[in-house]
């Protein structure tokens, strides 16, 4: 029953998108622009700075998906279907991680044009030697950023400042995954791979997840109640 | 406010005032000299900086589960406290380390978790401020994630420096001066406990301004 | 003397942030003497923290003397708590004033 809520809501939420395409698009673009600013930013002699790729992917990543997590919830605020989800017999963390798994498939989707357009402007297709270890960072950085973000964006859709909000008090708390996620990407375009490095950034991840995703189950009932 | 609140708050400023002469008759610290004196008042900072950040984070977790509003008002008090604590402590260890240490800013594990954390009590705030009628849950909801995010943290910053040789080693801070530095953690906390009873009672005060409007209304 | 202390807290907390100003005041002025004494008293410091070089890898630090950082992070600390002090101590006047209004405009209206 739990499973299948999810199921629905993931699917609800995927029809949606691919029918209109509304997030996919705007986000995607909002992301190639952010890269292609970095890429006039930093790009000196037509030279790309060292070790540069990983972490102005992962800023990409964060700053679309800031952007993906306002709009996801905003289109629930406007069609006041997040009170329908609410009041559906379906359990409350049901409805929380059918919006993070929705959310996360969304950036999935951006990383799959993102990586090799990174990989592209600022030479590191290193980074694509090793195309299990970085799935297995992309996913776990991925899920980390959007358990948290997802239980923020949901508790702020009444709020007035929503907008601004969701950022200043997101990015705080997602510092240990951008480290760990920059780090362990950074790892991959080493020229000599360090397999004990990446595996321990890659832990980290997944520990961060684990806590934060099962937090945020727990708190979701009670932070949504009036 | 309640009877104590007066003589303790002159017996706050009088230990504040002694403070430099107690200071003063601290053992010369040989190494670092006199801008090791900052010491006693950055060490009490940081102390009521991570005690605010836990009264915060704890008060939080009950009024979650609980919904009683004095855990709320305790919940912002602390936040309050905690910031300004914490940016006590972020602006004494600069100057401090700018003459112990050469430069003003080390990517230091202590230093960069407290900057993260002050951050997000920085956020609190703002939510509090800005968020709108119904902030209270999503704040405590905040300082939870905050407080249980504090381990990663520490993790995180602490091996993203390794991988970056550092640039300078922090000495291991020696934990007893004895008894001026007693001294300065007494003052410190006393005034945390007398700035934490005035907040509180600015919530009540503002609760109960609320309940008299509403009544009014009836 | 009971009654005394009664009717002086009683007019004190109407008058909670011109009390808190002149307390202020007052303590930030003997601090800053404290201070000074301090720092003239132990003159010779700043020659040892001269010769300190606390890493070895370190380039010798400029000669920003250390006396002008201690006062400077005192001072800090003492300015700080004093605005959250005023701060606090306005926001509840306000608040105690209104409350007070509000019940004694009830209590004249029969709390109507």
């Amino acid at each position: 029953m739990f499973i299948r809520a999810v199921w629905l809501i993931l699917r609800k939420d995927l029809t949606v998108e691919v029918r209109s395409g509304e997030i996919a698009y705007t986000t995607l673009f909002f992301a190639v622009s952010c890269i292609l600013i970095f890429a006039f930013a930093l790009v000196r002699d037509g030279r790309a700075p060292e070790d540069g790729a990983a972490g102005l992917l992962w800023i990409a990543i964060a700053f679309a998906g800031t952007l993906a997590l306002g709009r996801a919830f905003e289109r629930e605020r406007q069609a006041e279907t997040l009170r329908a989800l609410l009041m559906a017999p379906a359990a409350r963390p049901a409805v929380y991680l059918g919006k993070l798994l929705g959310i996360v498939a969304l950036l999935v989707g951006v990383e799959a044009v993102l990586v090799p357009l990174v990989a592209l402007l600022f030479e590191a297709r290193a980074m694509l030697a090793h195309p299990v270890w970085l799935a297995g960072i992309l996913a776990a950085g991925t899920i980390g950023f959007a358990s948290v973000g997802t239980l923020f964006a949901a508790m702020l859709i009444r709020a007035r400042t929503r907008d601004v909000l969701l950022p200043v008090l997101l990015y705080p708390v997602i510092v240990p995954v951008m480290i760990a996620a920059v780090r362990g990407t950074a790892v991959l375009l080493q020229p000599e791979f360090d397999a004990q490095v990446a595996a321990f950034w890659l832990a980290l991840l997944a520990t961060f997840d684990v806590v934060f995703v099962t937090l945020a189950l727990w708190t979701f009932e009670p932070v949504m109640t009036d | 406010m309640p009877k104590w609140f007066q003589p303790a708050a002159i017996v706050c400023a009088a230990m504040f005032a002694a403070t430099p002469f107690v200071i003063a008759s601290a053992p010369f610290e040989s190494t670092m000299g006199l801008v090791f004196k900052i010491f006693f008042y950055h060490m009490p900072s940081a102390w009521m900086f991570l005690l605010g950040g836990i009264v915060c984070g704890v008060a939080s977790v009950r009024y979650l589960f609980s919904s009683d509003a004095r855990h709320d008002r305790t919940a912002w008090a602390a936040a309050e406290l905690t910031v300004l604590f914490g940016l006590l402590t972020l602006v004494t260890g600069p100057l401090w380390a700018r003459k112990a240490w050469g430069t003003w800013w080390v990517w230091d594990v202590r230093v960069t978790a407290s900057l993260v954390s002050w951050m997000i009590a920085v956020a609190y705030l703002l939510l509090r401020r800005y968020g709108g009628p119904g902030s209270e849950k999503l704040a405590a909801g905040l300082a939870l994630f905050g407080m249980a995010n504090v381990p990663f943290i520490y993790i995180s910053v602490n091996y993203w420096r390794t991988i970056h040789p550092a640039t300078s080693v922090v000495p291991t801070l020696p934990v007893s001066m004895g008894g001026p530095l007693w001294f300065c953690v007494a003052s410190f906390l006393l005034l945390f406990v007398l700035l934490f009873k005035m907040r509180v009672r600015l919530e009540e005060q503002r609760a109960r301004l609320d309940a008299v409007y509403l009544s009014l209304d009836e | 003397m009971r009654v005394l202390t009664l009717s002086i807290f009683h007019w004190m907390s109407n008058v909670t942030a011109a009390i808190l100003r002149r307390v202020g005041i007052f303590i930030v002025l003997i601090v800053c003497c404290g201070v000074l004494a301090d720092s003239t008293a132990w003159a010779q410091p700043p020659e040892q923290t001269k010769t300190y070089t606390p890493i070895s890898e370190l380039p010798p630090t400029e000669q920003i003397p250390a006396a002008r950082l201690l006062v400077a992070a005192y001072s800090f600390v003492l300015v700080a708590v004093f605005l959250y002090v005023v701060s606090v101590g306005r926001r509840l006047t306000t608040v105690q004033r209104e409350v007070e209004r509000l019940e004694a405009d009830m209590k004249r209206t029969g709390r109507a």
